[in-house]
């Protein structure tokens, strides 16, 4: 009966069930710690193994990780919006109001979604200007600054999107300056932008679009890029770490 | 025996005596692999894996706090028969729109941001962006000049279509350059030295960046109906 | 090279080329998919009612249908209201006798001609004419020389 919680815990990690599922091993050794990081499938892209040096707060200000902490907000709160979203015109704006007004918790998941759509824009581009400024844009991770860029420009039209989603005024004209900048593009601006809207005015094929850009394939194509960024930082070695005497 | 000194020639040989020890001399900075300094290795769980998730904690935590305090604008429902005025984009997208403002949309809305991507892109595949060394430290009397003729053909051309906004930036980036520049060998003040160590890739980097806020900037705060010139403290 | 390497070789090569041709024709494919062949939208042809119904002197913007309908001295004509700029829409301004864009400030005359603003040109003259029923009708998809009235 005097048992402790702590007990209770191993004799839980001692079941046969557990062992089945979690093959990490024991106690607090490095074997288990390794197990930990290599056994599963979500971490193993990691090295059992990081550079002390690599996890200081100074390095990179952890922004890397940050912005990939805002996609993953997003995704969840994408994905719950969208059960309550039509991408129709008019009823998108009447969905807005809902969300606002009727939808339990609707107004903050919005809001959360809007603010962590600024937020991730502006730590893509911080994370862009710290991996420059300290130089690990350098060889061998020329490649992986490409594949960055890439991600950057993801992000913005990840944002560009979203942002017709509410249909409102802001939304509307927003999106008609931008698509009319687009057909200032010489010789295949116009077909671009027909392409883009479905169309020749902002309307529900346009919106239609853009809202399948927004949840499904821009995603997908930012799911496949981070995934290519995070092996290079592998195969490159890990994150750069300067060598002792620069000025950073 | 030849009198000829003996062909160099690549070898591998497991012999030290016919293939001699090879010694390599590297130089600061050439190579990013080179360490010089002792770097533990500990295990990614929990040391990394613990301090992402404590990042990504407080990352949540704001933004859930900000999202409770604050409310995301919404707009009445579009209405293609009314521009609202003025029409403004998303505030990254702002610096373009006040670069619109002076140069026609081809340039600003398609080349410029063409541009900076393709700028981007190809940055670490250009030496000069790899050398480490302060810009005036190497070439100087050749690097003066190419300065002196971009900072002028380039002012020239913003004078030529008023873009103060871009004018400005660029006068006091290339004024804090010519700082370094004059500097003397060894600065007196840590600030000097400072300035003197950055490469041109920082330089260049840092005028887009202090760029970018300052046209951002003033497309967010600094202008109102028809894109005109507003103070935002007076309206 | 032994005949089985080249045999082996020119497979590679009818596989790539068949892959390539394959490509090509998704690429066409795709392109016709998305580009929609049935548009949704308002016809670009519009009864704008019966001619008497604009005053002489008078520019009439009609915001439905996005253009202007002005009985000047020399006849009827007919302007798009979309800014030449961005596509925002203008208005007309009666106090200043101008035509103005909310969105960066371009300003343009009775005629459409460009006065201000970083607008390119000025705006377009759309086809007008008097229909069977005798109402005015204009054709936004088709833009004419300017200066070319319709006498009523």
């Amino acid at each position: 009966m005097a048992k402790t919680l702590d007990a209770y815990a191993n004799g839980l990690r001692d079941t046969r069930v557990w062992r089945s599922v979690f093959r990490g091993g024991r106690g607090p050794n490095n074997l288990r710690r390794s197990l930990a990081v290599q056994q599963n499938v979500f971490l193993h892209l990691a090295s059992v193994k990081i550079s002390r040096r690599s996890l200081a707060f100074r390095t990179t200000w952890f922004l890397g990780t940050l912005s990939l902490g805002t996609f993953l907000i997003l995704a969840a709160t994408g994905i719950l919006l969208m059960l309550y979203y039509h991408p129709s015109t008019p009823q998108a704006y009447a969905d807005m109001k809902d969300l606002q007004f009727v939808v339990s918790a609707g107004v903050f998941l919005r809001n959360l979604h809007r603010w962590s759509a600024h937020a991730m824009v502006f730590l893509v581009f911080a994370h862009m200007f710290k991996v420059f400024y300290r130089g690990a844009y350098r060889t061998p991770r020329e490649f992986n600054w490409v594949v960055g860029v890439i991600l950057l420009l993801v992000t913005l039209l990840l944002s560009y999107t979203g942002y017709l989603l509410p249909w409102d005024q802001l939304a509307f004209w927003a999106i008609t300056v931008g698509s009319n900048l687009m057909s200032a593009v010489p010789v295949l601006g116009a077909k671009m932008r027909f392409l883009m809207l479905g169309g020749h005015t902002v309307n529900a094929n346009a919106l239609l679009r853009f809202y399948v850009l927004h949840c499904v394939i821009l995603p997908f194509a930012a799911a496949v890029f981070l995934a290519i960024h995070f092996w290079r930082i592998r195969k490159d070695g890990g994150l750069y770490t300067s060598s002792g005497d620069s000025h950073e | 025996m030849s009198d000829q000194a003996p062909r160099l020639a690549a070898a591998l040989d497991s012999d030290s005596r016919r293939t001699p020890l090879r010694v390599a001399f590297v130089t600061r900075r050439t190579s990013p692999q080179v360490k010089t300094y002792d770097d533990p290795a500990v295990m990614t769980y929990p040391e990394a894996i613990l301090r992402a998730v404590v990042a990504v904690q407080i990352l949540t935590i704001a933004l859930v706090a900000i999202s409770l305090l604050w409310d995301a604008p919404l707009e009445q429902l579009a209405d293609p028969m009314h521009t609202p005025n003025p029409a403004k984009a998303p505030w990254y997208f702002l610096g373009l729109q006040e670069l619109l403002h002076y140069f026609p949309p081809v340039v600003a809305g398609v080349m410029i941001p063409g541009l900076v991507v393709a700028a981007l892109v190809v940055i670490p595949y250009f030496n000069i962006n790899i050398e480490a060394e302060g810009i005036w430290l190497k070439n100087r009397g050749r690097r003066l000049r190419i300065f002196g003729l971009v900072i002028v053909a380039f002012s020239a051309v913003m004078v030529a279509f008023q873009v103060w906004a871009v004018l400005i930036p660029t006068l006091l980036i290339a004024a804090a350059m010519l700082l370094a520049a004059a500097s003397p060998p060894q600065p007196p003040s840590r600030f000097r030295r400072w300035l003197v160590s950055k490469p041109v890739s920082y330089w260049v980097m840092t005028w887009f960046l202090v760029q970018a806020v300052v046209l951002t900037a003033i497309g967010t705060f600094f202008r109102g109906p028809g894109w005109s010139w507003v103070w935002p403290w007076r309206s | 090279m032994s005949k089985e390497e080249s045999r082996r070789e020119a497979f590679v090569k009818i596989g790539v080329g068949a892959a390539c041709v394959a490509g090509c024709g998704a690429a066409v494919f795709g392109y016709d998919f998305l580009s929609p062949n049935v548009l949704y939208e308002p016809s670009p042809v519009v009864s704008v009612g019966k001619p008497d119904r604009y005053p002489a002197g008078s520019v009439t913007q009609d915001l439905q249908n996005g253009i202007y309908v002005v009985h000047g001295p020399e006849g009827m004509y007919s302007l798009s209201a979309t800014c030449t700029h961005l596509g925002c829409l203008t208005v007309w301004k009666a106090d200043l006798n101008i035509i103005a864009c909310p969105c960066h400030g371009s300003k343009f005359n009775e005629q459409g001609a460009r006065i201000a603003g970083p607008a390119p040109r000025g705006l377009p003259w759309l086809r007008v004419w008097v229909g069977d029923e005798g109402d005015l009708m204009v054709d936004r998809s088709t833009t004419i020389p300017p200066k070319q009235f319709l006498r009523t």
